[in-house]
């Protein structure tokens, strides 16, 4: 039903284009960062990925107006969110057990009793 | 479906009529499908990018070492191609819906070859990490061996992660093979082209992962000074 | 409308003459509800039978049957079975397929190839699953959860259980993609969400669940494959990895699963209590909404499986003070079902016992959920009989016994034929006897320190076992009982009419009983509520050729 849709092909021609051109200037962006400025590289690349990622989802896959598939992908994308706020931010970041773990030992496992360290939890 | 559905009528006590909207030819029911479909690879890609923190919070210098020695060129090169690759399979769709078909099976064609040329590269890559003594189950990632923990890991989830994105792709390729047979038998038409239109979402997906997988892999210790810090702690 | 040779077929391929080849092929949504239905039980009796052989063994302390592995190996199949292939489907499969599409009017689910395909994929995943009993070292014992690093170490066949549980998921997965969409696009014209039955709303939230849980755990076995035969070392704390990591991804998935489960057998219960209570759902939109919250506090909530795991202490915290939350959501359920009774004139039908029997019995394991919420309580409760007695009363008393409820009620809608009621009361009180000496003492023995899968114990819970053997003897004689009453039923019922109950959902007003293959004559407008009653007796009536109300 809803296929019969006529598109205006020039004009939709013209924002793939422009859509293509923004997108390699942030490509571009994403190659030069590390070498300006080095602290906050990781937040930097995210931030531009999300911003790639923002460019893809509204022009290339025309979730522009679209009220609720929109509403749908905002849902699915806070649960993921929440999922590495709670994970990182929550739990890991707190990791009680940096010193005696032998996950964090650092060290070289060959020689180490491996079964007596298999969770950081054991006391 | 190539045969004729004609929508039933509801008709409610003040004789007004509905449409119902039913199972069949339900454009819109198929491209939201496919998006509740997509966000099934959103949360499993999510959670392995969870994974990827989990350690990177652990061993935060050991990833900035590993990440600085992949292959950026490489790397970008695949982005590059990607990001085309994009653009020809969007056209294509353009294309059909303003009736070109010739045009979208050229795009099909060019981004199946883009698709392709992506996987060699990516072969290149993955070989030469071998020759430098790191694979899955081999050399440094064997669990005798003194690289750092944080390295393991990050080389382990870096092959599984692009591994299966390589497996996206060629999961791609063939859906785009298989629609190209759909066109020439007259199944996906300038009119009724959900098919096409869902592929394309799919393609569009593939690229977005890899929007994400590029910089936390290739680029977050892109400006990193090897031997600047020792590796673990 | 046109019929074409695809629609009255009603095959995914081709046109088969055979009976067999019709059903095997059909994509008749309430077909593929029945056989889902007929594989689902089959298999129950299986585990069924694994947990009575587990109780045999702990009769009496010291080996009996079998040894220490052998139990290990017959509570992960039991597991197995129970979570991935009866109950996480469950309800959803069975009842969503055959009854949902008719509650709200359509013809059948938006992707009806696709559940058939969805079928098959089910299917194919049990039969993986069950091969994984010849494997070289037989079956897996590492129980369902496959916690690593045990299932990256043992020898026993694990590699078939993982891929067949990704397969299930998968399965689950499309199913959970279908209802939603069909809910999103298929309601008959005037079907406004709040005007809805709120089973359909149980199937949405569930649906959710099942879209945005489920590939986490998927891929969590796909990366549990790779760790073994890869060795990517992210579980392995040989390189590095943290097993904890494991859990968490394993619960972020199998935690909102309790829900997924649970959300339709409430649905289950709020179409049982007005309709036999003859009165419209005291708060419909606030059950309506409590399914919405219950599915989305239940994703925050998987951290209180961890509290022994070498959790941050802070996570600890937030997670318990989390895990409360999902507690008020369920209290307003129960307090609108019971305020829905109050003053009714209650018909004490088989499928009101039921819902009636779950009130208790679910209250009983919601509540001791929240005692082990308590991080303090949980770590002196964690792993022992206690939370398997919680469990089994949440599951087992909570989603089966309304899988049951609903197996009654809509007995009549999907056979046309209705069961002796006397004997099926029977087999209520036996069941719900035999449940409650089952699991209750296991209660006590886990208070006083009975761990869980242990085959041995020390004498002095001798006794707690020996009550729950004899429940176990009873529960299991009236599920065979029950299942007789409903196979005679089947068999030489009396016709029960189209709307024996007296029910105000669409799925009662067809023009006969068993639904003739396209569902409704014609699609109806809906401007009415779904539980309307005025005076014990429901309000809208139709006329069954056109469709057209005629109160």
């Amino acid at each position: 039903m809803g296929t019969k849709t006529t598109v205006n092909y020039q004009v939709e021609k013209k924002r793939y284009y422009n859509v293509l051109v923004g997108l390699l200037l942030l490509t571009t962006l994403t190659f030069v960062q590390p070498y300006v400025f080095q602290a906050g590289t990781f937040t930097a690349q995210m931030f531009i990925a999300v911003v790639k990622a923002w460019l893809i989802l509204m022009y290339y896959m025309h979730l522009k107006g679209e009220k609720l598939i929109g509403s749908m992908t905002i849902f699915a994308l806070s649960l993921v969110t929440i999922f590495f706020v709670i994970v990182i931010a929550i739990d890991v970041t707190h990791f009680q057990f940096a010193d005696e773990s032998y996950i964090t030992s650092g060290s070289l496992g060959s020689e180490m009793d491996i079964s007596a360290h298999t969770t950081h939890g054991g006391e | 479906m190539s045969h004729e559905y004609i929508p039933e009528i509801a008709t409610d006590r003040d004789g007004n009529e509905y449409e119902v909207q039913g199972w069949q030819d339900d454009f819109y029911g198929g491209k939201l499908g496919f998006w509740l479909f997509m966000f099934t690879e959103v949360m499993m890609f999510g959670a392995m990018f969870l994974a990827l923190t989990y350690y990177k919070t652990l061993h935060p210098e050991d990833f900035l070492a590993a990440s600085h020695h992949l292959n950026r060129l490489l790397g970008g090169t695949n982005t590059v191609i990607l990001l085309i690759s994009a653009l020809t399979m969007g056209l294509g769709l353009l294309k059909m819906r303003a009736g070109d078909v010739k045009g979208a099976k050229l795009m099909i064609w060019a981004t199946i070859i883009l698709a392709a040329l992506f996987l060699s590269i990516k072969g290149v890559e993955w070989r030469e990490e071998y020759e430098g003594g790191i694979f899955l189950n081999y050399g440094k990632l064997l669990p005798g061996s003194d690289f750092p923990f944080g390295e393991k890991i990050f080389y382990g989830l870096y092959f599984t992660m692009t591994g299966l994105h390589g497996v996206h792709i060629i999961i791609g390729i063939g859906l785009m093979l298989w629609l190209l047979k759909r066109i020439n038998a007259g199944k996906v038409t300038t009119d009724h082209h959900i098919f096409y239109w869902n592929i394309a979402l799919y393609w569009d997906i593939v690229h977005l992962i890899w929007v994400f997988v590029f910089p936390y892999f290739y680029m977050i210790g892109g400006g990193y000074v090897v031997g600047g810090a020792v590796h673990g702690h | 409308m046109s019929k074409t040779y695809f629609d009255e077929t009603h095959c995914a391929i081709g046109h088969p003459k055979s009976t067999f080849m019709q059903w095997m092929l059909t994509i008749d949504h309430k077909r593929i509800g029945l056989m889902y239905a007929a594989v689902m039980f089959t298999f129950f009796f299986v585990a069924v039978s694994m947990g009575f052989l587990m109780r045999l063994e702990l009769f009496a302390p010291g080996q009996q049957f079998i040894d220490g592995h052998t139990f290990n190996q017959t509570f992960t199949l039991h597991g197995v079975i129970m979570i991935f292939i009866f109950i996480v489907p469950g309800i959803p499969a069975i009842f969503g397929n055959s009854v949902m599409p008719l509650m709200i009017g359509a013809k059948d689910v938006s992707f009806p190839r696709l559940n058939w395909a969805n079928f098959w994929l089910y299917v194919a995943g049990c039969i993986v699953a069950l091969s994984s009993l010849w494997g070289p070292n037989g079956f897996a014992d590492t129980g369902w959860t496959f916690y690593a690093p045990y299932s990256l170490t043992t020898n026993t066949t694990v590699l078939p259980l993982l891929i067949a549980a990704f397969m299930l998921g998968m399965s689950s997965i499309l199913t959970g993609l279908n209802f939603i969409v069909t809910i999103h696009r298929l309601r008959a014209p005037g079907m406004t969400f709040f005007k809805m039955p709120l089973f359909v709303w149980g199937i949405y939230a569930t649906g959710w669940i099942q879209l945005l849980a489920t590939p986490v755990v998927g891929i969590t076995l796909i990366l549990a494959i790779m760790e073994k035969y890869f060795g990517i070392g992210i579980f392995d704390p040989a390189k590095g990895g943290d097993p904890v990591l494991f859990e968490h991804l394993f619960w972020i998935y199998s935690h909102p699963a309790v829900y997924l489960m649970i959300l339709p057998a409430f649905g289950v219960m709020s179409e049982i209590i007005p309709t036999f209570s003859r009165k419209e759902i005291f708060g419909y939109r606030t059950v309506a909404l409590s399914s919405a919250s219950i599915a989305g506090i239940g994703y925050l909530v998987w951290g209180h499986h961890l509290f022994t795991s070498g959790m941050a202490d802070i996570a600890k915290t937030v997670f318990s003070f989390l895990t409360f939350f999902v507690a008020i959501p369920t209290g307003i359920k129960f307090y609108d079902w019971v305020a829905t009774m109050y003053g009714a004139k209650i018909v004490l039908s088989t499928p009101m016992l039921w819902a009636l029997g779950t009130m208790i019995t679910f209250v009983i394991g919601g509540l001791t959920g929240v005692t082990i919420t308590m991080i303090g309580v949980d770590i002196h409760l964690q792993d022992t009989y206690y939370t398997v007695a919680h469990f089994h009363y949440a599951m087992l008393g909570g989603v089966v016994f309304l899988m049951f409820a609903g197996m009654h009620y809509w007995f009549p809608l999907l056979t046309g034929k209705m069961y002796n009621e006397k004997h099926a009361k029977i087999a209520f009180y036996l069941n719900f006897v035999g449940f409650n000496m089952l699991w209750f003492p296991m209660f006590i023995a886990g208070y006083l320190g009975m761990p869980r899968r242990y085959f041995d114990y020390l004498p002095e819970f001798q006794i707690y076992h020996q009550i729950s053997f004899f429940g176990a003897v009873i529960f299991i004689t009236g599920l065979i009982y029950m299942f007789v009453v409903l196979y005679k039923g089947w068999r030489h019922g009396e016709p029960s009419g189209t709307n024996p109950w007296h029910a105000t959902t669409l799925e009662w007003h067809l023009q006969s009983s068993p639904p003739p293959l396209e569902n409704h004559t014609k699609v109806p407008y809906v401007d009415f509520n779904p539980y309307e009653y005025k005076h014990g007796e429901p309000v809208v009536k139709f006329d069954y050729d056109t469709m057209k109300r005629i109160d």
